[in-house]
This record gives C-alpha cells, structure tokens and sequence, in this order.
C-alpha cells in the first residue's frame, strides 16, 4: 500500500532519486561520532520551531498581557511548564552544541578549502542565535527580561558614533516599551526563523557541494573506509538526538523555566544578571569600566567576530592535523578559557549591595540639617542625642516617623526638635534610619 | 555485502526510525496537549446579577442585559450578556438564553402575537420556549436562576446549537 503510494508520487516527482542522493552521500573516513552535532543543531531548531509556535497559542506580545499570558503558559495550561520549559532549555542546548560544533569544526580544520562558505555561514548563523536568545529574553515581561533588555540595549548604545541610534532603533523608541516588545517579538518569531532556516539551509546545501572534509588525516579519507549517510551516520546522529531530547525534556520538568514578577521599571533594588550564555560579556563590562567600557562592550566583540568570520582567509595552510596546528590551538585554548573563565567569574560576580534612592536622600537630609550635631552614626557626631547606628532594628517605621513629628510623645523628657519637615522628607528620613541596621 | 553487514544496517535503519518515532509521539502528546486540552475546558459559569425582579408582570417577557465576568485563558473580563426572563403565573421566573437553539441569531418576543420568533430561519417559539414552528431542533434553553433580595441570579451558559439534546459547552 506504502509502496504503492511512493511509487505513484516517484513517478511524478522522482522522490526516491532524491532520497538516494541525501542518504548515500558519502562520509570521507566513515561515520563519526564527531559529526553528529550539526544534525543535533537541527534537530533543536525544529524543536524551538515546534514549541515556540505552541507558545504563541497563548502569548501575548503586549506589556499589558504579556506577563499574564505567559504566567498562564507556565502555571494553567496544560503541558505548559513542560513545553515553555523546553523551549527555554532547547536554546541552552542549543549554546552548548554551536559552541561544541564550532570547536569540532576548528580542531579538525576543517573550515579549510574548500568549505570557507560553509565556515562563514556557520559564524552567521552564531549572531542570528544569539539575535534569538536577546530577542526571546523580554517576552515573559518579567523583571529580568526587562532589565536585561535595558542593559542589552544600552550595550549597544556603547557603540561609537552611531550607538545612540542602534539604541533607538532597537528599541523602537527613546524608552523600552510597548514598541520595543512588540518588535522584540517580531524579529523573534518572524524574521529570524526564516533568516535561520535560509542559512541553515545554505549551510547544509554549500558543505554538499564542496565536499565534508572527513577526517584531518587525508590517508584516513581513502574510498574503501567512506561510509553513506544514511543509516550510518545518521545512526549515530539519532542517539545523541535522543540524548538531548531527553535531557531537554528531564530539564523541563525539573527545573522549569523561571518566571520573575512582573516587569517594574521604577524599581531599584532589582539585580539584573543575563541568562548564562551572556555571562562573558557581562563580565567584560565588569572588567572594562569607564571609558574603556567601549572595549569590553564593542571592540573585543568585533575583533573577535572578525577573527572568527576570517579565520579559513587567515589560515590558508592545507594542513589540517592538530598536532601540526599547535600555535592555532593554543590561541584556541587560550580563547576557549577565557570565555569559560569570564562566563564562571560572571555566574560567581557577587550583588552590590542596594541603595535606594530614597534612603540616599535620606541621608543627604540627615547632613543638611544638622542631627550629627547631637546623635553619631558608626561613631561620627555628638553625643548628646542617642546612637543611631543600630536604630533601624529598634525601632520600626512607624515609631519613627511618629517620634519626627513629636518626639517628646514618645519618648517624655526628650530634649530633641520637633522635626518641621514636609511629609516627604519626613519618610525619607525614615527610609534612612530604618536602612541602619 | 556480506549477511553480518546487512544486520548491522537493519539494525541501525530500525533504531533510528525507534528513535525518530518516539520523539515524534511524545511531541505530537506534548504540544497536542497544550494546544488542544485547554481548548477543551468546560465554562466555569458564575452567578450574574441580572437585576430586579420587582417589576416583572407575568406574561410579559423581558429581555436583560448584565455583564458576566468570564475568565479566559489568561485574562478575565466582563462580557455583555443578554437573555430573556419571563415571570409565571405561579411566580416563579424562568430565564432564556438569547441565542435560537438552531443556529444562534437573537430571537426576540412578538407581543401581539405571544411568541418568540427567529428573525434567521423563522423559528417560532411559545412563551414556555416550547417550538411552534421552523427548524429549532429543541425548546429554548433555560439557564439556572435564583431570587436573592429581589435579585434576580443567572448562571450564564452556553449549549451546543443545531442538536436536539441541551449539552453545556
């Protein structure tokens, strides 16, 4: 019945012919273990493709709904947690295996003649996932995907000259708002998936044409060891997609994806820290302050894209074994360190510790009208009133707004003032006493 | 090739359709899951003031209009709602809901001629709701109602249309 049915379409279309032609393509030295990462690349695309296109059953790309929509996905829907779990540790996955496929690519040189096209589609198809994971990251509208997006887009505006631009162009606007959700959508869920699907594509279609480079001993490429595609290469490619299947899958329902509260631009004591695979450059920024900032945020970045994106121009030797490679992997090793050790330091960076804005005020009221005279804190001022550098865990916030007003209510015999400040200062003279703990 | 080779091939060709089978079922119950279950939640019908029963006159239809807070999916939100009360001799109130039972236009009362009637397919109905003529497969449909301090209480609900059985969707 099957038969007949394939027959029928091969005689219109000449499908089996095609088929042959994708499963006997050869694999110079045979199937490998090594290659099953761009496959598994692919695999997790479908699989964002199919997750995120049930994520916007529900999703709403406005700040009013956005939160609610997804707090839905994640604690009504049925499935929810699981499929926008999934989503959220596919592009993890997906960070690991483009960067495990880039080094497997680099160590076996195998970006060298004649696969430079491939090389530097690879390097493109890098910056649209990393365009992914900074665009998906403000969906959810909650505080780390808005404070995140304020940092991402005020990185940008380090650019020189023409940085203020790119900020508003990115954010569609002077302020992250509505405008800049709704484009953040947009390019997430209809311009990148086709750009990727076009490069990948490409990708695919350009290492056919020039040939995969086996392995990087050419004695080892000999006819008699070349093995198909299909089922052996792709054999191997099936486990390891089961693997990261199940592993995504396991993620998913023990660790969901979390869901901060709401987006609140007015809040101060937020810490904003980026998703894992940012941690490097937010640790360059750490490390570049000032005015040398512009070289953590832009100049390290694009010398080391340009690097990258030249690399099979610059290494033009058609030797391609490692052990002749040294100088290579050692800048490799180098490289690939520093990226872990920034994204370790940045995971471990601890959190200042807050100020609001508030109690800063606070503070400057205290000075300006004079109440060091009589009472110290942390042993600067006088003595006649008492210490206040613990006064924060004794008395509450009522008791002292109350005792500014009147002290001797409160404390009968007290020879302090009456404080005649207008209510607002009143409370952020509070706000300071209460932070003196 | 030789018999050893073509078990080692078989044997890869059925792991990797295995394994090709078992992430498309568990995608196809996953993501089938989450787009269709939820679609498949009953109402969860509340109860809606729709206003006084002070002067309601028997026979004399009234049509009400309230709004109805229906939670959907993420958001909830108030919803018009219309429906038709009809007080009985023995007064008690009975309430309708606003949509014929055939294919859901808004019916309204004929008062010279004490019937409701169907603008859509000229379905007639008494004032019990009982069908006097046209295609309606079923009498109008009641909706649970209560009298609290005059008030009268609806629990809005939605029927299947075109069946003759009265099935809440």
């Amino acid at each position: 019945m099957i038969t007949t049915i394939i027959d029928w379409i091969d005689e219109r279309t000449k499908i089996r012919s095609i088929w042959d032609l994708i499963t006997n393509r050869p694999i110079p030295g045979g199937a490998s273990w090594f290659y099953v990462l761009g496959s598994t690349l692919l695999f997790i695309f479908i699989l964002q493709i199919l997750s995120g296109i049930c994520l916007a059953l529900y999703y709403v790309p406005t700040p009013d709904h956005a939160y609610a929509s997804v707090k839905y996905i994640q604690n009504e829907a049925f499935f929810g947690s699981l499929v926008r779990g999934m989503h959220h540790w596919g592009a993890s996955f997906m960070m690991v295996l483009i960067a495990l496929h880039m080094l497997r690519v680099f160590v076996f040189g195998s970006y060298k003649k004649p696969r430079e096209l491939v090389w530097l589609l690879g390097i493109g198809l890098i910056g649209i996932v990393f365009g992914f994971a900074f665009t998906g990251y403000l969906l959810p509208w909650d505080q780390k995907a808005y404070w995140a997006t304020v940092v991402g887009t005020n990185v940008a505006g380090t650019v020189p000259v023409v940085g203020g631009l790119l900020v508003k162009i990115m954010r569609g606007g002077a302020e992250l708002g509505n405008l800049t959700l709704s484009r953040f959508h947009a390019i997430h869920t209809y311009i990148l998936p086709g750009v990727l699907a076009l490069l990948a594509g490409m990708h695919i279609f350009l290492l056919e044409l020039a040939g995969a480079g086996g392995r990087w001993n050419p004695a080892r490429n000999t006819p008699d060891r070349t093995e198909p595609l299909f089922p052996h290469q792709i054999f191997r490619d099936s486990i390891v997609i089961l693997i990261v299947f199940v592993a995504i899958a396991a993620l998913a329902v023990v660790l969901p994806a979390g869901l901060e509260p709401q987006a609140d631009p007015t809040d101060t004591t937020y810490n904003p820290r980026p998703e894992w695979y940012f941690y490097f450059v937010f640790q360059l920024l750490r490390v570049f302050e000032g005015r040398f900032e512009v070289i953590g945020t832009f100049v390290l970045p694009t010398i080391a894209g340009l690097l990258l994106m030249l690399l099979p121009f610059l290494d033009r030797n058609p030797e391609r074994a490692p052990s002749k490679r040294t100088m290579l992997m050692a800048i490799a090793a180098v490289t690939g360190a520093g990226v872990m050790g920034l994204t370790i330091m940045g995971s471990m960076a601890p959190v200042p510790s807050v100020t609001a804005p508030s109690v800063l005020a606070g503070r400057l009221l205290y000075e300006k009208n004079g109440c060091g005279a009589c009472h110290s804190i942390h042993a600067k001022g006088g003595t006649i009133g008492p210490e206040l550098t613990h006064v924060g865990s004794k008395r509450d916030r009522d008791w002292l707004t109350r005792h500014f007003k009147d002290p001797q209510a409160l404390s009968p015999g007290s020879i302090m003032p009456k404080v005649t400040l207008p209510e607002n200062d009143v409370q952020e003279l509070t706000d300071y006493m209460q932070s003196l703990k | 090739m030789s018999t050893n080779e073509v078990s080692r091939r078989s044997f890869m060709v059925r792991t990797i359709i295995a394994i090709f089978a078992f992430i498309g079922a568990s995608l196809a119950v996953m993501l089938g899951g989450f787009g269709i279950i939820p679609a498949l939640k009953k109402r969860e019908p509340g109860w809606s003031d729709a206003g006084t029963v002070a002067e309601l006159v028997a026979g004399q239809p009234q049509e009400r209009r309230f709004s109805e807070l229906v939670k959907s999916g993420w958001q909830s939100e108030k919803q018009e709602r219309t429906i038709w009360i009809v007080k009985k001799p023995d007064n008690s109130v009975v309430a309708y809901s606003s949509s014929c039972t055939h294919l859901g236009c808004g019916y309204r009362w004929i008062a010279g001629q004490q019937r409701f009637a169907c603008p859509c397919h000229g379905s007639l109905f008494d004032i019990n709701g009982a069908v006097l003529a046209g295609p309606a497969p079923r009498p109008l449909d009641t909706l649970p109602t209560r009298v609290e301090n005059n008030r009268l209480l609806v629990q809005y609900e939605v029927f299947q249309l075109g069946s003759t059985a009265k099935v809440r969707v």
